[in-house]
């Protein structure tokens, strides 16, 4: 465990240690609706969730929290005031409150005894590291996507939820829409047949290695803490463009950014979840004709691509098996091969990819300690497969990744490009 | 910098762009590999900018050897550029790496604070067993940051030396004692990944031993009860009698982890699944005790997924039948997941005279509940039950598609009472047969009341979509819609859902039928079809009069088909030429133009072209010629 005053983390533990039951209760779980009391839930007895980096995309996550009457959003920590302020003033604003508290070092915020848990929506650079923190004080997690830079990290933050017994659930909403779980389902529970192939649309599939913007003045850091922002990746002249970006800074990491990462961490796990939750691919291609051609160690095969889909919206996926197939994307709906997959179920068909289920059953979860659908086991695999992807696009040939040792086979330059060092003092 | 080096500055990074840029769009270089890391050297020791040795250092991350590890370990302690110093030295494999990171963590060290933790961290991440003695040392570092990094290291590291270390300082009195406690579970992974349980089984006892945080140790409990097996199922049940919530939380989430899963150990489980049990029977002893209840069976369902032991599915039922609200409903769901087709009998029996949230609880459970002969014991119920319990019992029918059950069901949608009426209904949605689905298509053209109408039409449009003869279902939808009146809308809406050729030509016919309802309802769902094989029908809508003032919206239906469909770029061409001959609307054909630029191929070209001759898009048009032109041109230079 990192951090920069120990003293504060120090004073923390002790509390924890000496009054533990006190220090770090937790509401007393009875479901809501056992209450009664039109729905509305004590503050003692709610979730008191805290958020990290909450911009355009955290609200709106944010806003998911709030509609749930047993959330109580107690503090904000951003590296920037503006986002501070605001995040406070729409959370006093919801809870009639002016109690909301505001930190600038996440460490602070993560030492607070009285946060269960945490919405980590920074850019994908903060991803990894803060949730494996967040864990480690005891926190549970939401993480927006992609929770992850690299494989190696992918692997750490798993193991690192499963030690800390924390309930993880990565912004990989569309596990908790109705038409995506119905699709999913049919693959895996044979309606489909034996599946052959899964497809899902990256949105990009080029992966670099960046250069630097020119350098701007560096802004005061109580404005704008760009040593904070740039937080475990490596140091490069400050740009102001750079630290408006968030969503896209780092996202991939340094040595290989960019690639299928986008929408290949939503739809790779979606296909990942249709063939039973399965381990990543363990052979990996550059395009041809457009495609990525992945391979699992049963034979299906994992194709990126982005062209040819039925317009069903964003985030397409569709698997094929040897006797039918499915299509779902973000409007809501499905296509089938055969309206005998139907078999007279009701599938809500919702679009626009919300994200108030996931929440509601990552809140679910805290309670009963139980899985989530975004799960840290799901996520990883989901995110290995889209790194190693990114591996071979960026080597432009094909590699091959051995899915018990988690190495490229005799392959050292795709085993370089697995990990990266983060900037001292952090640490995985 | 002179001018000189402002020159060999600006090739330097010319010469690491595309060196790195050659790597990223995998093309072969002509340099060869020793020659390239020299170039990059060279940028390391020139008086570069920072920003281009940082580039430079990426360069040798993917491509460095040991021959650099000298030039790139200088860095090691610069403020700016010692991570990109380590992100290299931790990629580039062998001992020349771990010598140089070795070296400078030494006890000779010059390097500041920070810099020695990243240099500590990355001997960590290379697993550098021949730097346990100096990590060892540095955990009694004077800097609790340094102890700390060093305790981190030595627990991703996982030999037993160092476990030997860090046990050693598990005992002494540093500030950093909860860092070395983390440490020490880590180490002990690594240890029972390699097979030696018992020294990781030593190590978590150590901590769990000492007086440490709960979330350390919960973190080493966990960790010891899965080492161990059946001997950590004591630890598992004192976490779930742990006063504190953060032990009582972990014992929830490890007992989900021990013994479950297809590969699990059957003899284990069931010892487990009896702890488990027990410390749910004790549970009611204490307040605290009994508010975690429901979370406790709640851990009991999620173990038995695959079905529930006798002796599970027996306390779960009695827990259901109890007074306290919460686990009632909490034992009531459980046995929707794990219980069997008894257990369905005992709920639909608790469900008798029940409140609302039991009752939504009870249909709730059976509806997805997996077990074998469920849906027998539903259907021996709809013979003998009373009006209050029929609603619940058919809606299950309908719940779980008991198909075989749909003749039973057809007679309560005569029922006196209307709340078995609609449920009867809202079942027949999903059982109801294609030879009786015009008992539905009735209840819409012709309801008793708004009720039975609503009902009806969901019913109607759930059945419709499941019917495996479209063609047939859309044919007795059809029979009803010329005497629907008012309501025939719903049953145009019906035949989009449907699809296929008959629902496509009655929709058709619908449009032109000179109804201005039924036009409205037809042109409406023909904009939204499903299929390309409704572009003929819209065409002919949007250039003639057969459907009244809805041409336009015709011919937005027509544009749409071109603009989002899977099409052979040819027949959209053509589409987009019959459309901008047929739109009487300006505003389409501009809409044209885009779906041409869209899609750039020579017969969207050829169009493209020919609209140029058009005045109202004349303007759009030559955009999109060049555009397209610009697109369909090989790309210049080749490689």
């Amino acid at each position: 465990m990192q951090t920069r005053e120990r003293s504060s983390r120090r004073r923390f533990l002790k509390r924890a240690v000496a009054g533990s039951a006190a220090a770090v209760a937790a509401p007393m779980v009875i479901p809501s609706s056992a209450l009664g009391l039109d729905g509305a839930v004590p503050p003692s007895e709610r979730i008191r969730v805290a958020g990290i980096g909450i911009g355009r995309r955290g609200e709106y996550d944010l806003g998911c929290f709030l509609q749930q009457p047993d959330v109580q959003f107690v503090a904000i920590c951003d590296v920037k005031q503006a986002r501070r302020d605001a995040v406070k003033a729409i959370a006093d604003k919801h809870h009639g409150t002016a109690e909301c508290r505001t930190y600038h070092d996440f460490r602070e915020l993560l030492d607070q005894p009285d946060v269960d848990a945490v919405l980590i929506a920074t850019g994908p650079n903060w991803h990894g590291l803060m949730a494996m923190q967040a864990a480690q004080a005891g926190k549970d997690v939401y993480c927006e996507k992609p929770c992850t830079k690299n494989i190696a990290e992918s692997l750490i933050l798993r193991d690192t939820m499963r030690r800390c017994g924390t309930v993880f659930q990565a912004g990989t909403q569309r596990r908790n829409l109705p038409h995506f779980a119905f699709a999913c389902e049919l693959a895996r529970t044979g309606r489909l047949g034996r599946i052959t192939r899964v497809y899902a649309h990256p949105a990009g599939m080029k992966a670099f290695s960046s250069g630097w913007l020119p350098e701007d003045p560096a802004p005061d850091p109580a404005v704008a803490d760009w040593d904070m922002y740039l937080g475990p990746a490596a140091w490069r002249p400050f740009n102001a463009k750079t630290l408006a970006d968030g969503f896209n800074f780092e996202k991939g990491g340094g040595l290989v950014g960019g690639g299928v990462l986008e929408w290949g961490s939503h739809c790779v796990d979606l296909c990942q979840w249709a063939v039973n939750d399965c381990l990543p691919p363990t052979d990996y291609a550059p395009p041809v004709d457009d495609q990525i051609v992945c391979r699992y160690a049963n034979g299906t095969e994992l194709i990126f691509r982005e062209k040819d889909w039925i317009p069903l919206g964003s985030c397409p996926v569709r698997f094929e098996g040897e006797t039918g197939w499915v299509e779902a994307g973000d409007s809501g709906k499905i296509v089938l091969s055969s309206p005998e997959l139907m078999a007279g179920r009701k599938v809500e068909e919702i679009g626009g990819y919300p994200a108030t289920f996931h929440v509601r059953d990552f809140l679910d979860c805290c309670k009963t300690r139980g899985k989530p659908k975004g799960n840290a086991d799901a996520a990883c695999n989901a995110h290995i497969a889209c790194h190693a992807a990114n591996i071979a696009l960026f080597l432009g040939r094909p590699v091959k990744l051995d899915t018990e040792s988690w190495q490229f086979v005799n392959d050292e330059a795709a085993n370089r490009l697995r990990s990266e060092s983060l900037r001292e003092p952090w640490r995985l | 910098m002179t001018r000189k080096h402002k020159r060999w500055s600006r090739w330097c990074v010319v010469l690491v762009w595309a060196t790195v840029a050659g790597t990223s769009h995998g093309r072969a270089d002509d340099a060869a590999p020793q020659a390239r890391e020299q170039e990059l050297v060279a940028v390391l020791r020139s008086e570069t900018p920072e920003a281009e040795k940082a580039l430079a250092f990426k360069g040798l991350a993917v491509h460095g050897s040991p021959a650099c590890v000298e030039a790139v370990a200088a860095y090691l302690g610069n403020e700016r550029l010692a991570s990109w110093s380590r992100i290299t030295l931790e990629a580039i494999p062998g001992n020349a790496a771990s010598a140089a990171l070795r070296a400078a963590a030494g006890p000779d060290t010059k390097l500041a604070s920070r810099q020695l933790v990243g240099v500590i961290n990355s001997l960590g991440v290379r697993g550098d067993a021949a730097a346990v003695p100096l990590l060892a040392t540095r955990l009694g570092d004077g800097d609790p940051n340094v102890a700390a990094a060093a305790a981190a290291a030595l627990g991703k590291i996982g030999t037993a030396d160092a476990a030997a270390a860090l046990s050693k300082a598990l005992a002494a009195e540093k500030p950093d004692r909860e860092a070395v406690a983390e440490a020490c579970v880590v180490c002990g992974e690594r240890l029972l990944a390699a097979g030696n349980t018992t020294a990781a089984v030593a190590l978590f006892q150590a901590v769990r031993a000492a007086e440490f945080s709960d979330q350390r140790r919960a973190e080493a409990t966990r960790a010891a009860i899965l080492a161990q097996g059946r001997d950590g199922i004591p630890l598992l049940v004192d976490l779930l009698k742990s006063a504190p919530q953060r032990l009582f939380n972990m014992g929830l989430f490890t007992a989900r982890e021990l013994a479950v899963g297809p590969d699990r150990d059957p003899a284990l489980a069931y010892e487990v699944d009896r702890a488990l049990l027990e410390a749910f029977t004790s549970s009611a002893a204490s307040d605290a005790g009994r508010g975690r209840r429901p979370l406790l069976i709640d851990l009991l369902a999620d173990r038995n997924a695959t079905g529930a032991s006798a002796a599970v599915q027996k306390t779960i039922l009695e827990a259901a039948r109890g007074d306290d609200a919460a686990v009632r409903l909490a034992a009531i769901r459980a046995i929707g997941r794990c219980g069997d087709a008894s257990a369905a009998a005992g709920l639909l029996e608790i469900a008798a005279g029940a409140g609302p949230a039991v009752l939504a609880a009870v249909r709730e459970a059976i509806a997805t509940m997996p077990a074998d002969g469920v849906n027998e014991v539903i259907v021996a119920r709809l013979a003998g039950s009373d009006a209050g319990s029929l609603p619940l019992v058919i809606g299950l029918v309908g719940d779980r598609r008991i198909t075989t059950a749909a003749g039973a069901v057809l007679p309560f949608v005569e029922h006196d009472d209307p709340a078995v009426r609609t449920a009867a209904m809202a079942a027949l949605g999903s059982v109801i047969e294609l030879k009786d689905l015009g008992i539905l298509v009735h209840r819409v053209a012709d309801p008793r009341d708004d009720a039975e109408f609503a009902a009806a039409t969901t019913a109607l449009k759930e059945a419709a979509v499941r019917m495996a003869d479209r063609d047939g279902c859309a044919a007795v939808i059809a029979e009803a819609i010329g005497s629907a009146g008012p309501r025939a809308g719903v049953l145009v809406d019906t035949l989009a859902d449907v699809g296929g050729g008959k629902a496509l030509a009655t929709v058709a016919a619908a449009a032109k039928s000179g109804h201005q309802s039924l036009a409205d309802a037809a042109t409406r769902v023909l904009g939204k079809w499903m299929t390309a094989d409704a572009a003929p029908v819209l065409l002919e809508l949007a250039t003639t009069d057969a459907a009244g003032p809805y041409r336009g919206r015709a011919m937005k239906g027509y544009l749409r088909i071109a603009r989002q469909f899977a099409l052979p770029e040819a027949e959209r061409a053509e589409m987009c030429r019959r459309a901008l001959a047929a739109a009487q609307d300006p505003a389409d054909r501009k809409a044209v133009i885009e779906i041409l630029v869209r899609y750039p191929h020579p017969a969207t070209l050829a169009v493209a072209q020919e609209a140029c001759a058009i005045p109202d898009v004349a303007d759009e048009a030559k955009a999109a010629v060049t555009t397209i032109e610009g697109k369909l041109a090989p790309p210049a230079g080749g490689t």
